[in-house]
């Protein structure tokens, strides 16, 4: 009987256990990281004391730190060019994952800056395995709404952006298109000069 | 005897969910991809997940030498050496070695789209024409017109060509087999042309109705019945299309009640104004494409099906006829690479 009761216990316990251990796996869940990312992108951007043009290089500064701590580049880069990675020596992988950086930096940093005050909700979160996780949000526009997913890896206990789904386009798999079509005529140095050149035009 | 096998097991099933100590976990990635061989190269709980890849690379860039021709047995013994740095200087050394499968992104490979472009140049001359147009009239009079027009009226002006073409999204809910959907667009005509000014205004999508729009057509319906794309096509002024989906501009004059009442040419003054409306609402939208593009073109081409190809399967999802069948049409069948 007592031997019984003490069974009970143990697998109370091993299940109790179970629920415990099996929560360090969701700590820092991806919904929370991107959310805070959002926000604190939010808190420069309506930063009174960062308003006007003259304020412009700091706030893109400051934007950038944050930036850089929410995506990962290194995953971005090498999801865009899949095997056409191998094709480019070391030296030119790293001249490309910067110029490639750049470019979404430029582009996108325009598009933050115009933020006028649109709502923006976080409303789902689905795991994807363990270490993947897609994060729905939406930007409430007064005529329009845009959703945004967020695509996320868990790496080094934190989770970091691989790719932005933007209306239904995963920008990954965008540049990865028109990755392919210029390496397939072209050489990796032929897409370094167009994504050099890019970067200098803006 | 019984309650100690329940706890074995129980103990068992413990070490699988936690991950046992110098053992691969058993998490899905690894377990979708048997063939990789990842058992070996996954060490400690910590690593053996998102960081594989890097701790595949990561043992071969000790050696630079091979590093065009590594096999999975060398990574085994070097991997002690790694940093755990997202971004560490042999992360550029690492090859891609695993032939698309680790960034076929598992869960969301069915994205993997491709569209036929036996016209291009032809398309690629529209695509300039298009943009031309875009940035040497369209921008500057709509910049004028939103200047002139404050924004709740050109929001009006949207909802009312939004309305106007309810038939096609009643239509295409039906054929779709979505008479939720079908039911919720009815809902709205009637709501918004009694309460909403003949649909000038969009009270059904206020809180307390809530009727969400449908945005079917006849693309999306002959993509649910199966009807591939079949080749890309960028039309002057409509921009990108396929034959399937240019079944909407015939769709779009059959159906709309306006082209019954007025002569056909009336049409074409309609829509520079729904043009000029919807683009002084956008501002911005397309430039941010144009300036993020590599190949504004492709850019162009595959986010268009990338978008097409979700709406399609939006509309499966919601139709009774079609929820359970498995992806009929052509579209996503980019086979994965052979291993």
């Amino acid at each position: 009987m007592q031997n019984r009761i003490l069974k009970k216990r143990l697998i109370g316990c091993s299940l109790f256990l179970m629920l415990l251990l099996s929560i360090p796996a969701y700590a820092g869940a991806p919904l929370s990281a991107v959310e805070n990312t959002v926000n604190r992108v939010l808190d420069v951007l309506r930063d009174p004391k960062l308003k006007g043009p003259a304020a412009k290089p700091a706030k893109t500064e400051k934007l950038r730190v944050i930036y850089k701590d929410m995506f990962d580049e290194m995953e971005f880069s090498r999801r865009t060019l899949t095997r056409n990675w191998n094709k480019f020596t070391p030296e030119q992988r790293r001249e490309f994952v910067d110029l490639f950086e750049q470019v979404l930096e430029k582009t996108y940093l325009d598009r933050i800056l115009e933020y006028s005050n649109e709502k923006i909700v976080f409303y789902k979160e689905t795991m994807i395995g363990e270490d993947k996780a897609e994060i729905q949000s939406k930007v409430i526009a007064s005529s329009k709404e845009v959703p945004i997913y967020y695509r996320m890896i868990l790496k080094n206990g934190k989770w970091k952006v691989y790719d932005v789904v933007v209306e239904n386009v995963s920008l990954v798999q965008n540049y990865r298109t028109q990755f392919n079509e210029i390496l397939a005529g072209g050489t990796p140095e032929q897409l370094l000069e167009t994504l050099r050149k890019k970067v200098k035009t803006h | 005897m019984k309650v100690n096998l329940f706890i074995l097991v129980l103990v068992i099933f413990f070490f699988a969910a936690v991950g046992f100590p110098g053992c691969p976990a058993p998490d899905a990635v690894c377990a979708r991809l048997p063939e990789m061989g990842d058992g070996q190269v996954t060490g400690d709980g910590q690593w053996g997940r998102g960081d594989r890849l890097w701790a595949m690379g990561n043992g071969k860039s000790q050696d630079p030498v091979h590093a065009e021709s590594p096999s999975a047995g060398e990574d085994v013994p070097a991997r002690k050496d790694m940093k755990p740095s997202g971004r560490s200087q042999d992360a550029f050394q690492d090859e891609y070695k695993d032939e698309g499968q680790d960034y076929d992104d598992e869960p969301f490979a069915d994205e993997r789209v491709t569209i036929a472009d036996p016209i291009e140049p032809f398309n690629r001359l529209m695509h300039r024409f298009n943009d031309r147009l875009y940035f040497w009239l369209l921008k500057p009079v709509a910049e004028g017109y939103k200047e002139a027009v404050p924004e709740p009226a050109r929001i009006s002006v949207k909802n009312f060509y939004y309305h106007l073409l309810f038939p096609i999204r009643f239509v295409n809910c039906v054929l779709q087999a979505d008479l939720t959907g079908a039911g919720s667009e009815a809902g709205r005509f009637a709501i918004n042309t009694v309460w909403g000014v003949g649909g000038l205004l969009d009270p059904s999508s206020n809180q307390g109705i809530e009727l969400p729009k449908q945005n079917a057509d006849f693309g999306q319906t002959l993509g649910l019945y199966g009807v591939g794309h079949g080749f890309y096509i960028v039309w002057p002024f409509l921009g990108p299309s396929s034959p399937r989906d240019s079944v909407d501009i015939a769709g779009e004059y059959v159906l709309d009640p306006l082209s019954y009442f007025t002569p056909w040419y009336t049409s074409l003054g309609k829509r520079p104004l729904k043009m000029i409306n919807n683009a002084s609402l956008s501002l911005g939208d397309y430039e941010a494409v144009i300036e993020a593009a590599i190949d504004p073109y492709i850019a162009i081409r595959n986010g268009y099906i990338q978008y097409r190809m979700k709406e399609v399967q939006a509309r499966r999802a919601k139709s009774l006829f079609f929820r359970n069948r498995k992806n009929a049409a052509p579209e996503a069948a980019d086979p994965p690479p052979a291993n």
